[in-house]
């Protein structure tokens, strides 16, 4: 009994584990061309000493487990297969479970800027014309900051001189597309404009933040209407 | 090891001949243990690989999901903004079918805005989606309380989720009257509910 238990530890579960965590390697990494390369040369090398085993077991009637003369080389087969298993854990963890919270993380994070550069875009105050639009180009990337100022520098001061004010409240966000170092996302507002003596205009504003990871920080690339007319 | 007084002519072994037990007894438990704590790690890490691995597909069956819902709210939005006078009751009843809880139960009501304008416009009319995207915040408009629950109560015993998904479109009427073609914006909210594994509409919402 006790030697089947020391075939099955250290003949059998040995070459199977690391099989199987070098698959699992392969898995997480999406298999490589490199790793490809080396899954095979550790495949080949597990199975040749698999056949050796199995040959001078059949010679000698003992096998690397039931050896009570290989302490050694039992510590060193057992090792193996725990250091193969270990890396495969290594490597699932920053392959499958550092990315996935961090497509969380960004998702809540790209979020909530899409959501306050949309509405500081909407936002006027004829008292502090600049304010809202310096918000927004604080979480922008600097070329777009620099035409996104351009750009609403001449409808401010037509908003200021009309004594027109806007404000701009998140109704909905969802994001659209996500990846490691880019974004899109979906923002619908509800938009009202002020102008003295007249009734309050509103409107429902759709808009499409675009960002881009820079530096481990999400910057806004580009803010859009999303009706296509 | 003790001398010990032997008879004359007894053969005695060399000291050199006699077998270090203890040592070797020694050695072997200690690469007993150490093989026993490697094992021990060995399971452990096969239990962390299994959690991770598990983990990691429950997040991407989510993604998968999430990605099916926008794709049904985009269909399902699809035949609603392309709908003309002559085609208007088909569109009508292939939406109804794909709709569940209680806005297939008032279907009729919710959707008889839609058919009334296509059918007095008389128009031809093209949309295309513009944007679909899960809602990941909402925040209710101030002095519309009275909006809708985001799910009925009797679809949560049918239904195994619910996720709202929004969708802007944008639809072009071109009326045989008019001249101008009329520009329709689009921008809806969507309660997508999977009902044994089919994805419908539950609740249609248009953000105003």
């Amino acid at each position: 009994m006790r030697t089947a238990w020391r075939i099955l530890a250290f003949d059998v579960a040995p070459p199977l584990a690391a099989i199987a965590a070098l698959t699992y390697i392969g898995i997480a990494l999406a298999w490589p061309m490199w790793w490809v390369a080396v899954f095979s040369v550790l495949c080949v090398l597990i199975v040749e000493a698999v056949v050796v085993n199995v040959v001078l077991a059949r010679r000698d009637g003992v096998t690397v487990g039931t050896d009570d003369d290989g302490p050694r080389l039992r510590l060193a087969v057992a090792t193996s297969a725990m250091a193969t298993l270990v890396a495969a854990v290594v490597v699932g963890y920053l392959n499958w479970s550092v990315s996935d919270r961090n497509l969380r993380d960004d998702t809540a994070e790209v979020v909530g800027i899409a959501t306050e550069v949309s509405e500081a875009s909407a936002t006027f105050t004829p008292q502090s014309p600049t304010a809202s639009i310096d918000k927004a180009t604080a979480m922008m990337s600097p070329q777009s900051a620099e035409s996104f100022k351009k750009e609403f520098a001449s409808v401010a001061k037509d908003l200021a001189g009309r004594n027109i004010s806007a404000q701009a409240t998140t109704i909905s966000a969802g994001v659209e597309a996500i990846g490691p170092a880019a974004a899109s996302v979906a923002v619908i507002m509800h938009g009202t404009q002020n102008s003295p003596g007249n009734r309050p205009d509103t409107a429902v504003l759709a808009l499409r933040v675009l960002l881009s990871k820079q530096d481990g920080r999400w910057l806004v690339d580009d803010v859009s209407p999303i009706h296509s007319r | 090891m003790a001398a010990r007084v032997r008879p004359p002519g007894t053969l005695t072994r060399m000291p050199d001949d006699e077998p270090d037990d203890s040592d070797d007894a020694t050695a072997t438990s200690v690469y007993g243990i150490a093989s026993a704590v490697v094992g021990v790690i060995a399971v452990a890490a096969v239990v962390l690989s299994a959690l991770i691995w598990t983990q990691h597909r429950d997040d991407a069956d989510e993604l998968r999901y999430r990605t099916r819902a926008m794709q049904a709210a985009a269909e399902w939005t699809s035949v609603l903004i392309n709908m003309n006078s002559d085609t208007v009751d088909a569109n009508l009843a292939q939406l109804h079918e794909d709709t569940v809880g209680q806005l297939n139960a008032d279907f009729d009501a919710a959707v008889k805005p839609y058919r009334e304008l296509v059918q007095k416009l008389q128009s031809r009319t093209t949309g295309q989606v513009d944007s679909v995207a899960v809602e990941y915040v909402h925040h209710s408009q101030p002095g519309q309380g009275g909006q809708p629950p985001p799910a009925a109560g009797d679809l949560a015993e049918f239904a195994s989720r619910t996720d709202t998904v929004m969708v802007v479109a944008t639809s072009v009427s071109e009326n045989a009257g008019r001249d101008k073609p009329q520009t329709v914006r689009w921008t809806l909210r969507l309660d997508v509910s999977d009902i044994d594994g089919k994805l419908m509409i539950s609740r249609l919402e248009p953000i105003r």
